[in-house]
């Protein structure tokens, strides 16, 4: 413990500083592309995903398969598998790179689901009485469906957004420098790992609490809104 | 491109494996198992319990639910030892998913003792139930109906969750594959074969479960979503 004391104002050097807020940044901006590109290719997906046509059928069957393989595929495996993939086909090394899309890749799958499951929640005396009013698809998402499904799809894509904040530490394991990753660097620099693992759970800590509880708000509030 | 996919030599290893599939559903339902007990020992404090209590659960939860579980594993694998406390990888990993798993697993039974309304537990008593008859006919088929998707649903994530353990060298599913991986250098067989593997578990899992859940306890659980 006394040790442990000794240590932190070596820890806290301007140096460290400055290199977990750069890996914080990385973590954050891995989650904010892939939450970005999640939400509108996911967005994509559900809406393709309940189309009618015949000719859209094969369409619509692979966004099922893409949806069921990529929800059951544990992140740390999939991560790895592109890593390698991309390896052989040699189109870049870029560590952080290959994370991202990775990262896009499963959180389209995801927000996909939600995305869908907050279209279905709509009823369906909804769709049948736009189809009366002779409103073409697009208009019917735009302005029967989604002004109502919002409310539902919100709060769990706020708790997706806190999941990819943490699923982001499993990147470390393929060498992209973000929080996790820094903090196994400075665990081998020699610093105690209760100190720098310890710091490293509080950054986490304060970059998904915000979330957490804007989400809950809002949850709240969108509840008290629909009664 | 100059690389061909070669499973030959990969398929030699699919024992061993399947073998680590099992080790990995031992790690997922002994953590789901003892999450659900802590969750629930944690869900009936924050629902009878008084303010002090609440806040120290509510902080738990929090603090829990907004970390990434390899911190926290890494924490308990790597600074425990600080204090004198050495766990193996197997232990460390459990008990990291058993603390992680009781912090949503409480959320969740706490939403499931909220869903039980004043009224039935009036009209039981009216009907003269006895507090057993009234768990076993009232509280229990509401509660595990209004629970059993949520839960199967975190069980699934949960099972996602093992391939975490690799990192610490215990050897399940995706630890095996790091082994196979490491003497035979075909990666993106292996591991596009150990995703494949955990596609199979969930989905039998989600099966399973769906199949439970239906003649159970009447909970709707599609297969694909």
């Amino acid at each position: 413990m006394e040790r442990l004391i000794e240590e932190i104002p070596n820890f806290f050097t301007i140096w460290n500083v400055i290199f977990l807020a750069k890996a914080m940044g990385v973590t954050f901006l891995l989650t904010a592309i892939g939450c970005l590109v999640g939400f509108s290719v996911g967005g994509l997906l559900a809406i393709f995903r309940k189309t009618k046509s015949i000719y859209l059928l094969p369409l619509r069957i692979f966004i099922v398969i893409y949806t069921e393989i990529f929800r059951r595929v544990p992140f740390l495996v999939s991560l790895l598998l592109f890593f390698y993939v991309f390896q052989i086909i040699k189109i870049s090394d870029d560590l952080f790179l290959i994370a991202t899309i990775t990262v896009c890749i499963i959180a389209t799958a995801y927000i996909g689901e939600i995305i869908r499951s907050g279209i279905e929640s709509i009823n369906q005396t909804q769709w049948d009485a736009a189809t009366a009013m002779n409103f073409t698809y697009y208009q019917t998402l735009r302005e029967v469906i989604f002004p109502q499904a919002w409310k539902v799809i919100l709060p769990p894509a706020f708790g997706f957004f806190i999941m990819f904040i943490k699923d982001t530490a499993l990147a470390s394991q393929i060498g992209v420098m973000e929080l996790t990753f820094a903090a196994k660097i400075l665990n081998n620099k020699g610093f105690s790992p209760l100190l720098s693992f310890g710091t490293i759970l509080i950054l986490y800590f304060i970059l998904s609490f915000p979330l957490d509880r804007f989400g809950k708000y809002m949850e709240r509030k969108l509840a008290s809104n629909k009664n | 491109m100059g690389y061909t996919l070669v499973y030959t030599q990969v398929l030699e290893f699919l024992p061993y494996l399947i073998k680590g599939a099992w080790i990995s559903l031992q790690i997922a339902i002994l953590a789901f198992f003892g999450g659900m007990f802590f969750g629930l020992i944690l869900a009936t404090v924050r629902t009878f319990g008084n303010n002090i209590s609440n806040k120290i659960v509510i902080c738990y939860v929090t603090f829990f639910t907004n970390t990434p579980q390899l911190v926290q594993i890494y924490f308990l694998f790597f600074a425990l030892p600080e204090f004198g406390i050495l766990l193996s990888p197997y232990i460390a990993v459990l008990l990291g998913m058993t603390l992680n798993a009781a912090a949503y697993l409480c959320e969740i039974q706490r939403a499931g003792f909220l869903s039980i309304r004043q009224n039935e537990l009036d009209a039981a008593k009216t009907l003269n139930f006895s507090l057993f008859q009234q768990v076993k006919y009232v509280i229990l088929p509401h509660i595990m109906r209004v629970l059993f998707p949520p839960l199967s649903n975190h069980y699934i994530i949960m099972t996602l969750g093992t391939s975490m353990a690799a990192i610490f060298g215990v050897e399940e599913l995706t630890g095996r594959a790091f082994n196979i991986n490491s003497e035979t250098f075909r990666s993106v067989e292996i591991f596009s074969i150990t995703a494949l593997i955990y596609i199979v578990i969930t989905f039998i899992a989600t099966f399973l479960l769906a199949i439970i859940g239906r003649y159970f306890f009447k909970a709707k659980i599609r297969i694909i979503q």
